[in-house]
């Protein structure tokens, strides 16, 4: 029995449940989609290695599994988690359950990146967009998105202290900025760059090759892997910096790598699936709500079930008006904002905001 | 021991503690007073190395700007003034913080049991299940001490005095807990702790603090044993506000003091 107040073996459970709650995504997601490409039949031919009757047939099933949906589903994991962990570590960092990369202006830093080398791929930037190739898009965004967070850092840190509440501010002041260029930019283009954008800023997994995950997939990675360090210190943030410095975290260590990871990671999504929103928000406070905000389980619990939430949203963008697809971004906003909404003012209470 | 030379504080261009020195010893109460305004706050900011300041703080002889922020947690703990928490942490949640960077000097098996112990001593006996945001000003307080308690749970450590920083410990509290908190308070100075503590109520303040630091403008008006500072002089000096030490009220008007307690 459990320790009043002691809500860590209820977490562990959750994130077992969880873990369940993956596979079954991933297993719904290899075998939903468009055509009737059966995954499982794919599946028990490469473990098996039997040589299927119908050449032709398994052939193109072979091609749809292998290179259209499971780089889908894995770059919709490496996404929904990114999303998911940096939402709750931000939250964390500007101890505000409303915190989001999207607020702080990450997101619409890399959108502009983006725009930039969608709309001036063809002519300013063509010598950088022809050497890169595929690759441009999302370096782009990625470069975007880490200026912004540069830019914010070095306006919001004096004297080697980074005030919160101002990078917030600077980051609605740089979010407006950036959307002021980008909207320059779409003014600019043509027709069928503005239908380019339009979708990409929607947000879609559509795009997913193995290239670009071999590109963002590290970095995600990378970023993911270094957040469960900051667990601890997160927590102590929760009682305010000052708090967090006498219980002995280093706190301006602590704000660095949490801003670095999150731009990278929301950086390297952003690019690949544009404006995915809500993913960030409601699965840290639907999380915090069942196993308490102890980020040592809920940046764990975020990213399994971010990832879980984003495979079964891309689910329903690839179904529900098939052969066509809805953006998910459109899905993510439909399904997460009423239900924030619901969730505030059901726990108005408890969430003090 | 505590030491702090000639700290002085600037905030946005204005001097808030100009030339202040400042010394708890282990074994003693340390209580700063003065009037609002006067750097109470600004001074215990200055010596737990929160606020930058000019001058130099030891604490045990060493250099507190030297010191790593891990370093600083297993020789001090700090209560601040009240704080809002925008997360739903349980009570036991908050109180186990006090944990994780210091070391409470306790048995490495027993740190689990105490955030209960801590809780039981501000007397929040069954309280660890509730959600923080759900209590009352006074019993947030006493939650945030528990946290606090749990980070310096043994007054000394491997034969050195750790100490207890305390703003405003018992601003929101009914009597009863005025008196339990000072009474952990000077517990822990008894058992070899340092404790330095903000007070504004003169009387606990007389009964408690064994040193007492009146801050006036930014300054040190005086410092010494409750005796040789609190007198009508003084007071009238740095509160200005005529009151007279040691007269009982007029009259049939009810008085309680917290000397009173059994």
């Amino acid at each position: 029995m459990a320790a009043d107040g002691d809500r860590s073996a209820r977490a562990r459970f959750v994130i077992a449940l969880l873990c369940l709650t993956l596979v079954l995504s991933v297993f719904l997601s290899l075998t939903s989609g468009a055509s009737d490409a059966s995954a499982v039949r794919v599946i028990r031919d490469w473990f098996t290695g039997a040589v299927p009757s119908d050449g032709a047939l398994a052939a193109r099933d072979r091609l749809i599994v292998y290179d259209i949906r499971m780089p889908r589903v894995l770059l919709g994991v490496l996404i929904g988690a990114a999303l998911a962990v940096c939402g709750a570590v931000m939250q964390g960092l500007f101890r505000n359950p409303l915190a989001d990369p999207g607020l702080i202006g990450v997101s619409a830093g890399s959108s502009l990146g983006a725009v930039a080398v969608i709309v001036l791929g063809t002519t300013w930037l063509a010598p950088v967009t022809l050497a890169l190739g595929t690759l441009a898009l999302p370096l782009a965004a990625f470069f975007g998105g880490l200026a912004v967070t540069l830019l914010l850092y070095a306006i919001a840190t004096r004297q080697g202290r980074t005030s919160v509440a101002t990078m917030l501010l600077a980051g609605i002041a740089i979010s407006a900025l950036a959307m002021a260029l980008t909207g320059v930019l779409i003014f600019m283009a043509d027709d069928r760059q503005l239908r380019d954008l339009t979708f990409w800023q929607l947000g879609s997994l559509a795009g997913a090759t193995w290239p670009k995950i071999g590109t963002v997939g590290p970095v995600i990675i990378l970023a993911l892997a270094a957040m469960p360090f900051l667990s601890r210190g997160l927590n102590a943030l929760a009682l305010g910096e000052a708090t967090a410095g006498h219980l002995g975290i280093p706190v301006q260590r602590l704000k660095y790598t949490a801003i670095v990871g999150v731009s990278a990671a929301v950086g390297a999504s952003v690019a690949i699936s544009g404006g995915i929103g809500f993913i960030g928000i409601v699965v840290p406070h639907v999380l915090r709500l069942a196993i308490g905000p102890d980020n040592r389980y809920l940046l764990p619990a975020s990213a399994l079930l971010g990832a879980s939430l984003l495979l079964i949203a891309d689910a329903v963008a690839r179904t529900i008006v098939a052969p066509a697809e809805l953006p998910i971004g459109i899905v993510t906003a439909v399904a997460g904002a009423p239900f924030f909404l619901w969730i505030l003012l059901r726990k108005r209470g408890v969430i003090d905001l | 021991m505590i030491e702090a030379r000639d700290i002085s504080v600037a905030i946005g261009g204005k001097r808030i503690v100009s030339h202040v020195g400042f010394t708890a010893r282990p074994g003693e109460v340390s209580a700063i007073v003065g009037p609002n305004g006067s750097g109470k706050t600004t001074l215990l900011k200055a010596l737990t190395g929160e606020l930058a300041y000019t001058g130099t703080v030891t604490l045990n002889g060493r250099d507190l700007s030297a010191m790593k922020p891990v370093e600083a947690a297993t020789l001090r703990a700090v209560l601040p003034q009240a704080m809002t928490l925008s997360f739903p942490f349980t009570v036991r949640e908050i109180v186990r913080l006090g944990l994780i960077g210091g070391r409470s000097g306790v048995l490495p098996g027993e740190d689990a049991r105490l955030p209960e112990r801590a809780l039981a001593r501000v007397d929040l006996d069954g309280f660890a299940g509730r959600f923080y945001q759900e209590l009352s000003g006074g019993e947030q307080q006493r939650v945030q001490l528990a946290r606090v308690l749990c980070q310096v749970w043994a007054p000394v450590l491997e034969g050195r005095p750790r100490y207890l920083f305390l703003d405003e410990p018992v601003s929101s509290l009914d009597v009863k807990h005025q008196l339990i908190i000072m009474n952990i308070a000077r517990d822990f100075a008894r058992r070899g702790g340092g404790v330095v503590a903000i007070l504004h109520d003169l009387n606990l303040t007389a009964m408690y603090a064994d040193r007492i630091f009146v801050l006036s403008g930014g300054q040190l008006a005086a410092a010494g044993t409750p005796t040789d500072v609190l007198n009508d002089e003084l007071i009238e000096k740095v509160f200005d506000c005529r009151l007279k030490v040691g007269a009982l009220p007029s009259g049939n008007t009810p008085f309680v003091l917290p000397q009173s307690a059994a």
